[in-house]
């Protein structure tokens, strides 16, 4: 029997586990990615959300059978991005980040949402970034980042 | 693969389903907060027969592994539909989330079932043996029953390519986002020379599957809006004495008032 | 603005950005090498029931089933008293109750093995209806003035109840904690939490061993709320007596349903509140509150007390007689959660005036201006506000931010239509700091600074940080005294093993008084400074001079040195064919003295905010009649997304504070407090003038309204 076989920040991997498994626990168990958090376990939070295929997903939904060919991002490659780097200033320059927990799934909603629309509105941030719960900022500031961020970055989305 | 078959046709993909016991696997949103173990899943999404939005003469044909996220951005899909899938979940979700997943999960709170209840939607169930087309309420039999042979797959949604403009579709969830339908209103009007010829009132997420009344929805049948008008309160009192609502976690008391307001802004939106 | 408020990059920023920070769940192995073994809890699925015996099933080899009988020393996880279980005694008193632990290598095979164990009970009568409820774990009375003789002489006299629900503090990391045998015979025990020395002062008891055995070390932690100040010590010490027994590591993660139905909440409550009315005044109030504690007794002590010293608002009362109860039921036990009791009797007090001012055909609001205490009032425990109140400045503040006043008009004004609005205020403060003489007398806090050879400072304190950025405040506060770049101090996250007990990471105590610890430090430090050697300075907590002393046999006295302000306006419009309610804007000002970096406190107040506006509209939590929990999932128990408050408007104003380090008070806790007396007052308004009595308020409470008035 073939594995499952996906790029997982750019480098091949193949899975021999069951296809039913979940994304979430291979990504963190298997592959060391503990970026990916687990909030809930039933796609209600966001805090595992990864890029397969460029699409914002939560891994907790996903089933290993689901990725067979897929090219995933997870914080760990996101992170070395020049796109990461603009977020990354923005975030930080209103101190947008709290506990933390909800930030690696919260940025990749950012950026999935800058990808298909560079110049979103604060009303399109806010429903870009609506199932991405976080209980410690209010979210003003994370909105505010990425829409300073869709402004510093200008062309690299 | 273990547990699972990723086939990259739909031939294959009935093939093992009629042979073994799989699990269809469209977009996991559903299916993967269950998370069974050791269940075998049949992986749909690979399948380009079931990943096509098409258009023919009369309907809009939605592949059954169509994401809610394809079909909001494709301007072919009714708007109707299109106000529904905007308000499912979340990006994430909506991004997973298919319509023969939404349709196979056997939820009446599903966004896009209750559209296509309001619209007379049919299905093209497959199997090796052939294929049937069945109207979206005949595929639900009851509570988590459809009709749906244990060879066969959803392959397409027959969505009405007119007759749907003038609609009223609303959700009431419990929070702006990342919420599961309380109430779903989704009602349209169809009038030819200043006549209703046509009306449907679905509501979802307050019983076992949809609940469309339509008895009900035959008293405005044949009126022009002045008549209508006069025949209103009969139509609402109807709805109230016939709408039966299931117990949930929200009250039944608190749906049933929504839904009989809902379906008042329904009318009031076409000046009755 | 002052120097120290301007905003810095936080210190834990980059790590938690870039998803490097190592939560407790995200260890692959234990600092030995070791494989670390799951631990899962065995949880009571009865309310009430005496516990006859487990049938466990058979143990493949290298799993473990922990009980009371494995705890080596008392089966006493101390928090206030001593009644909460490690695992159950012969009784169990919640659904959830722990009652063994199993644990092993597979976590698939461990959530089989705790499936498959059969509880034998023999089922007790539950207690789960707190009016009814009869036992109080802690029952307290205080008052001044003459209350007979002021309900003698009023004009006019009313008497109403007022209820809160549940709130689940939903830190978006759940509980987690794991220990690990040490080869010294000792135990690290380390995980989510903000307190590590309540951990440490836990577990030598439960383990029988001397407190140098263990340490305690608080990981990245995702989120506190109060709900990780005590549950951390029942799970800590759950985790070592199994990592005792299996003489391995063990770590045990709740997953979110077992998380939100299992741990600690705010505690639900129930305030019947009298008041006597004389020439439009308030002359007097006899209020009973009555706190839900759950099944055991855990912090509802200090709960009800900062609740029931609020319960008269920010009002001046001439007489006061007060009960309060914490009451014993068969549910969850409740413990901390930001506000502490304050935001149960402010909701009941604010609603109160609320409703005597429009019996009276006044204003609300101005009915409020017309009661406020001023500096040198006397508190509700006799007690002095020895600082300027600047409420009257914030109200001013607030309305010129939203047009309060003029929108207060027009939406009493009778509406039609669909949508109806209405606009609604708060005015609440929050006691900084612990209640009462904790401080001087419980937690004598200690903090240290260690400077190195290559002048490079160390923070050496307990407190953790959770989110709310103690990790750069400490480090800005040291290095503004110092005078040195902030990248010369650090601050990292306690381990009891190096940092001194500066008390815990609780009642917004944290950078008002260990912030000032390390700022007299930092001045001692800089007076001794000596280039190229290693020093080590410390300081100790002292009581303000001015403070009245506070007893609590009495509740008399100084409950609080000083106070933090708030004033909310919450704007709504509700659409009456539906229920549901839009927030047009949420507006708050906050006094928290100065900011310590104004990003970080706006960070906090948002956040903090939100979480009120949560609390009192759509976070419903409830217990059936068996005492389960039914929201007990992210799709039931709803707090709000991104796209529910877009227009949230938080705005400080800033009264000193003399004590506190360059004039910082508590902050934390504060923007929570407010929220649900303002929103369900503009609920009252859009809904045509009821009054109503409980929050949340949510949209089926909005609908039921609607129909019972016709609207």
């Amino acid at each position: 029997m073939n594995g499952i076989s996906f790029t997982l920040n750019g480098r091949e991997v193949t899975y021999t586990g069951s296809a039913a498994d979940r994304l979430l626990d291979v990504l963190r168990r298997d592959y060391g990615c503990t970026s990916v958090k687990c909030g809930c376990k039933e796609g209600e939070c966001g805090a595992c959300a990864v890029l397969v295929d460029g699409v914002l997903l939560n891994s907790c939904c996903v089933a290993m059978g689901a990725v067979d060919g897929a090219a995933i991002v997870t914080m760990e490659g996101y992170c070395k991005t020049e796109r990461f780097a603009v977020l990354d200033r923005a975030f930080a320059d209103l101190s947008a980040v709290q506990c933390g927990f909800c930030i690696p799934g919260m940025v990749l909603a950012a950026e999935a949402l800058l990808a298909k629309n560079p110049h979103p509105t604060e009303a399109e941030i806010r429903e870009g970034l609506s199932g991405n719960l976080c209980r410690c900022t209010g979210y003003n500031a994370i909105v505010n980042a990425v829409e300073n961020a869709a402004k510093e970055g200008n062309g690299l989305w | 693969m273990v547990n699972g078959f990723a086939p990259a046709t739909l031939q294959e993909a009935l093939a093992i389903r009629a042979a073994q016991d799989v699990t269809p696997y469209a977009g996991g949103t559903d299916l993967m907060v269950e998370n069974r173990r050791g269940v075998s899943y049949l992986f749909l999404s690979k399948i380009p027969e079931l990943r096509q939005i098409t258009v023919d003469d009369t309907c809009v044909r939605i592949g059954a592994a169509v994401t809610f996220t394809e079909a909001l951005a494709d301007e072919r899909v009714p708007q109707i539909m299109r106000d529904a899938l905007a308000g499912i979940a979340a990006p994430a979700i909506r991004n997973a989330g298919t319509f023969g997943g939404n349709l196979g999960n056997g939820s009446a709170k599903a966004d896009s079932v209750l559209v296509e209840f309001a619209l007379d939607a049919k299905l093209r169930l497959v199997s090796l043996s052939g294929e049937r087309i069945v109207p979206v309420e005949q595929f639900y039999l009851g509570r988590k029953k459809l009709d749906l042979h244990s060879d066969e797959l959803i392959a397409e949604i027959l969505l009405p390519k007119t007759g749907w403009e003038n609609y009223y579709y609303e959700k009431v969830g419990g929070r702006n986002a990342l919420a599961i339908s309380r109430v779903a209103f989704a009602g349209v009007l169809r009038m030819e020379n200043d006549r209703i010829v046509d009306l449907s009132a679905a509501f979802g997420a307050v019983a076992d599957t949809v609940l469309r009344l339509k008895d009900a929805e035959g008293m405005l049948i044949g009126k022009t809006v002045a008549e209508a008008k006069a025949a209103k309160e009969a139509f609402l009192s109807r709805y109230e004495q016939d709408l039966t609502l299931t117990r949930g976690r929200v009250s039944a008391e608190y749906r049933k008032a929504v839904c009989l307001r809902l379906l008042q802004a329904f009318l009031e939106k076409f000046g009755i | 603005m002052e120097n120290i408020s301007r905003s810095v990059v936080k210190k834990d920023h980059a790590p938690k950005m870039s998803g490097r920070s190592i939560y407790v769940s995200d260890y692959q192995t234990a600092q030995s090498g070791e494989r670390i073994l799951t631990g899962k809890l065995l949880r009571s699925t009865l309310a009430h029931a005496r516990v006859l015996g487990v049938d466990v099933p058979e143990l493949p080899e290298g799993y473990f089933y922990v009980d009371a009988r494995d705890v080596p020393g008392d089966n006493n996880v101390n928090i206030v008293l001593d009644d909460t279980p490690v695992f159950c005694r012969e009784t169990v008193e919640y659904i959830g109750d722990p009652i063994a632990m199993l644990c092993g290598p597979d976590p698939d095979e461990v959530e089989r093995l705790v499936k498959a164990c059969r509880v034998r009970y023999e089922e007790l009568e539950p207690v789960l209806d707190l009016a009814a409820g009869q036992e109080a774990f802690f029952d307290y009375r205080f008052g001044h003035g003459d209350v007979d003789a002021a309900f003698a002489a009023a004009d006019k006299q009313y008497d109403e109840t007022f209820e809160t629900g549940y709130q689940d503090q939903t830190y978006l990391e759940p509980q987690g904690m794991m220990a690990e045998p040490e080869a010294d015979g000792g135990m690290y025990v380390h995980g989510s939490m903000q307190c590590v020395y309540y951990v440490h002062g836990a577990l030598p008891r439960v383990l029988a061993c001397a407190p140098e055995k263990v340490h305690v070390f608080q990981d990245v932690t995702g989120g506190g709320f109060g709900g990780k100040e005590d549950y951390p010590s029942v799970l800590g010490c759950q985790v070592a007596v199994a990592a005792r027994k299996c003489g391995a590591p063990v770590r045990c993660v709740l997953d979110r349903r077992e998380d939100l139905a299992c741990t600690s909440k705010r505690h639900p409550s129930l305030c019947r509140y009298r008041a006597a009315v004389k020439d439009g005044k308030v002359t007097a109030l006899e209020i009973d509150v009555r706190f839900n504690a759950g099944g055991y007794s855990t912090l509802s002590a200090v709960v009800l007390q900062r609740g029931i010293i609020a319960a008269q608002g920010v009002y001046n009362i001439p007489n006061l007689r007060l009960r309060g109860r914490a009451i014993k039921t068969n549910t969850v036990p409740n413990g901390a959660y930001r506000g502490f009791g304050g935001p149960q009797t402010f909701f009941a007090v604010e609603m109160m005036m609320d409703h005597i001012a429009r019996d009276l055909g006044v204003d609300a609001l101005a009915f409020k201006e017309a009661h406020l205490v001023k500096k040198g009032d006397s508190t509700s425990t006799e007690g002095r506000y020895h600082f300027p109140v600047p409420l009257p400045g914030m109200i001013d503040q607030v309305d010129a931010a939203c047009d309060l006043r003029k929108k207060r008009a027009l939406y009493s004004q009778p509406q039609t239509g669909r949508y109806r609005r209405g606009i609604g205020t708060s005015l609440y403060f929050h006691g900084a700091g612990f209640t009462g003489s904790g401080e001087r007398d419980l937690i004598k806090a200690v903090a240290k600074l260690r400077k190195y050879a290559d002048g490079t400072v160390e923070v050496l304190a307990a407190n953790g940080e959770i989110g709310q950025g103690l990790r750069t405040t400490f480090p800005k506060i040291v290095a503004q005294e110092l005078g040195l770049p902030l990248e010369k101090v650090s601050y990292n996250h306690p381990d009891t093993a190096r940092v001194p007990d500066s008390g815990p990471t609780v009642a917004s105590r944290s950078l008002m008084v260990v912030g000032e610890l390390l700022r007299r430090a930092a001045a001692k430090l800089k007076a001794q400074w000596r280039d190229g050697e290693e020093q080590e300075v410390e300081e100790r907590f002292r009581e303000p001079d001015f403070l009245i002393p506070f007893y609590l046999d009495k509740f008399s006295g100084d409950a609080y040195p000083t106070y933090s302000w708030g004033v909310n306006a919450i704007e709504v419009e509700v659409d009456t064919y539906t229920g549901k309610t839009k927030i047009l804007g949420a507006y708050g000002s906050f006094d928290v003295g100065t900011p310590i970096d104004e990003k970080i406190v706006i960070g906090q107040m948002e956040g903090g905010f939100l979480q009120g506006i949560g609390y009192a509209s759509i976070e419903k939590m409830a217990y059936d009649h068996t005492g389960r929990i039914r929201s007990n999932s992210f799709s039931d128990y709803l707090i709000p997304t991104a796209a529910d408050v877009p227009n949230l408007k938080c705005m400080l104003y800033v009264e000193k504070y003399p004590e506190g380090p360059y004039g910082a008070k508590g902050a934390g806790e504060l923007p929570l407090v407010g929220a649900p007396g303002a929103y369900v007052e503009a609920m009252e308004q859009a809904l045509g003038g009821v009054s109503l009595h409980h929050a949340p308020f949510t949209a089926e409470d909005t609908m039921d309204t609607i129909v019972k008035e016709g609207l």
